[in-house]
């Protein structure tokens, strides 16, 4: 505790305005898993349609792979949201404030990217033999104008899926830990590597061989990422809030979990993997995948820590001066 | 609102008149006084800290909230409206100060046997607040728009002012118009000054400023 002239006794009365660093409790593990799936949903569609792979992986549900895999991230993410709000069936509200919320960004984000990236896929679905929508005139891999059009909304709704829930946790200032352009770019990195780990994954079981440009690629996401997680961890470490989720994260309960598993395991351990694997064209197959196993359990334990080190400081510190240095109370005057 | 934090004497009565005026659900205080020992014997000293929603002027909980039930009115007043609330908590997570509160309907009123046999102010809140969705102070703006409307002058007539001003015996509690000079909690700042706030670095302009914080 910062105060320096004895600790506190918090009386009954106390809920939530705090004198002592206080852990959100607003949001966590289903949080985690939404975040995961989004970041997951609307990464493998731009993996999947920046690496050429929408063709060639085979089909799910008549339409490609990637494509199938992405919709149904998004829309199981997208139901655990909404089963999460205190009033479900009221969730049609969440898309009224898109002049300042992120989470109604959010919300229209995932609404069009499901609508749109539908639309795009229409066309091209099969079942058996029958394509019911092929007289719908664009192509579905984004051919010609209408196509391309399509192709590019829904890549531009993808990427704010990927990032939006970063966004929602470093906009306001409340917790300093979240309180970080880090927080969203962290998110989106972690989303692109796993996605295009798990659109090369998908290469392998479709038994297309994975090339070495991909694995470059799946290493520098991962390496980025390696980066913006230790940068983040670097700066404004003294600040109150910040110094007590750093504590959690580098020396606390999540020590094991966030340096050993996120960062080492889950993070470095892939990133090194993916470069090797462009190197070495025989274990490429296999080095893809494995890069998956690791980053997809990473990907998840990074969010659900970054909310669980989420740490509002005191609403006021007491016998402190600005700078820092502490004073003696002053008496308290009785009427 | 000005809060004197050195007239402050740890009665709760503001906690109290609050939780009778609004029936905030249970568990949720929306005017807690956090009490705290400092110091060592012969000069050990007991400090209070009255808290409530400090309605910012650029309220965090506003911008974050999705639906717009977080609204910030023409006088100032940081508002939730339950009926368009849809329990997202981005406000609470927004919030500096632990202000807004919700509201999960985990007390029966029915008093299963699981759970004490709820109280009854327990029992209004939960009549009046909305499951699932999240409640806060609103400075007592239901007095206020009554004062407005009959004529009263706010912060100074009993029935024009918030329950936990009006209740207060030490009266640490100034209420009125920071906007207007003249007012009685302008002059009462300039008087006692200077004016304090609660994470000034969280940079959201309180409404709710304090003087002789310790």
């Amino acid at each position: 505790m910062n105060n320096p002239g004895g600790a506190p006794s918090q009386n009954a009365f106390m809920d939530q305005f705090s004198l002592e660093p206080r852990a959100q409790r607003v949001w966590d593990l289903n949080h985690a898993v939404w975040f995961t799936l989004m970041g997951l949903g609307g990464g493998v569609f731009l993996a999947g349609r920046g690496l050429n792979l929408t063709d060639g992986l085979g089909s799910l549900w008549g339409a490609p792979t990637v494509d199938a895999v992405s919709f149904a991230a998004i829309a199981v993410g997208g139901a655990i949201l909404v089963a999460d709000l205190g009033r479900p069936l009221q969730f049609w509200r969440a898309f009224a404030n898109v002049r300042t919320s992120w989470i109604s960004w959010g919300a229209w984000s995932d609404l069009i990217f499901l609508t749109v990236a539908g639309l795009l896929v229409l066309p091209g679905l099969r079942f058996g033999d029958a394509r019911p929508f092929d007289s719908l005139g664009w192509d579905p891999h984004g051919g010609d104008g209408p196509g391309l059009a399509l192709e590019i909304l829904a890549g531009a709704a993808a990427a704010v899926v990927m990032t939006y829930a970063g966004a929602v946790l470093a906009r306001p200032r409340s917790i300093p830990y979240w309180s970080s352009p880090a927080v969203p770019v962290q998110f989106f990195l972690s989303s692109a590597a796993m996605s295009v780990a798990a659109v090369l994954a998908l290469e392998v079981a479709a038994g297309v061989a994975v090339t070495a440009g991909q694995m470059v690629l799946l290493g520098l996401l991962a390496t980025a990422l390696a980066a913006a997680v230790v940068a983040h961890l670097l700066t404004g470490a003294d600040v109150p809030g910040k110094r007590e989720s750093l504590d959690q994260l580098l020396r606390g309960r999540y020590r094991c979990f966030f340096v050993d598993v996120v960062l080492v395991a889950g993070t470095v351990a892939p990133a090194l993997l993916a470069f090797v694997g462009s190197l070495a064209g025989g274990l490429r197959d296999a080095l893809a995948v494995v890069c998956l196993v690791l980053l997809a359990p990473s990907g998840f334990l990074l969010r659900l820590i970054t909310l669980r080190v989420g740490i509002f400081p005191p609403v006021h510190i007491p016998g402190r001066m600005p700078g820092g240095r502490a004073v003696k109370p002053p008496a308290v005057t009785r009427p | 609102m000005v809060i004197d934090a050195e007239r402050c004497v740890g009665c709760q009565a503001c906690t109290v008149a609050c939780k009778t005026e609004n029936q905030s659900p249970y568990g949720a205080w929306y005017a807690p006084v956090i009490e705290w020992e400092s110091g060592q014997y012969p000069d050990a000293t007991l400090n209070y800290l009255p808290t409530l929603c400090n309605h910012c002027e650029d309220a965090p909980c506003v911008t974050a909230c999705p639906s717009g039930a977080l609204k910030r009115r023409d006088d100032g007043i940081v508002i939730a409206d339950e009926d368009v609330c849809i329990g997202s908590r981005a406000c609470m997570a927004a919030c500096p100060y632990g202000a807004i509160h919700y509201h999960d309907g985990a007390v029966s009123v029915s008093g299963s046997p699981a759970e004490p046999e709820p109280s009854l102010p327990e029992r209004y809140a939960h009549q009046r607040h909305t499951t699932g969705a999240v409640s806060k102070c609103t400075y007592c703006s239901h007095r206020i728009d009554y004062g407005t409307e009959n004529g009263l002058e706010v912060g100074v007539h009993p029935l024009a002012t918030p329950a936990c001003v009006v209740t207060c015996p030490a009266e640490c509690r100034i209420f009125g118009d920071l906007d207007d000079p003249d007012s009685n909690v302008s002059r009462y700042l300039a008087a006692k000054g200077p004016e304090q706030v609660l994470r000034p670095d969280a940079r959201t302009g309180p409404s709710t400023r304090y003087v002789g914080l310790p």
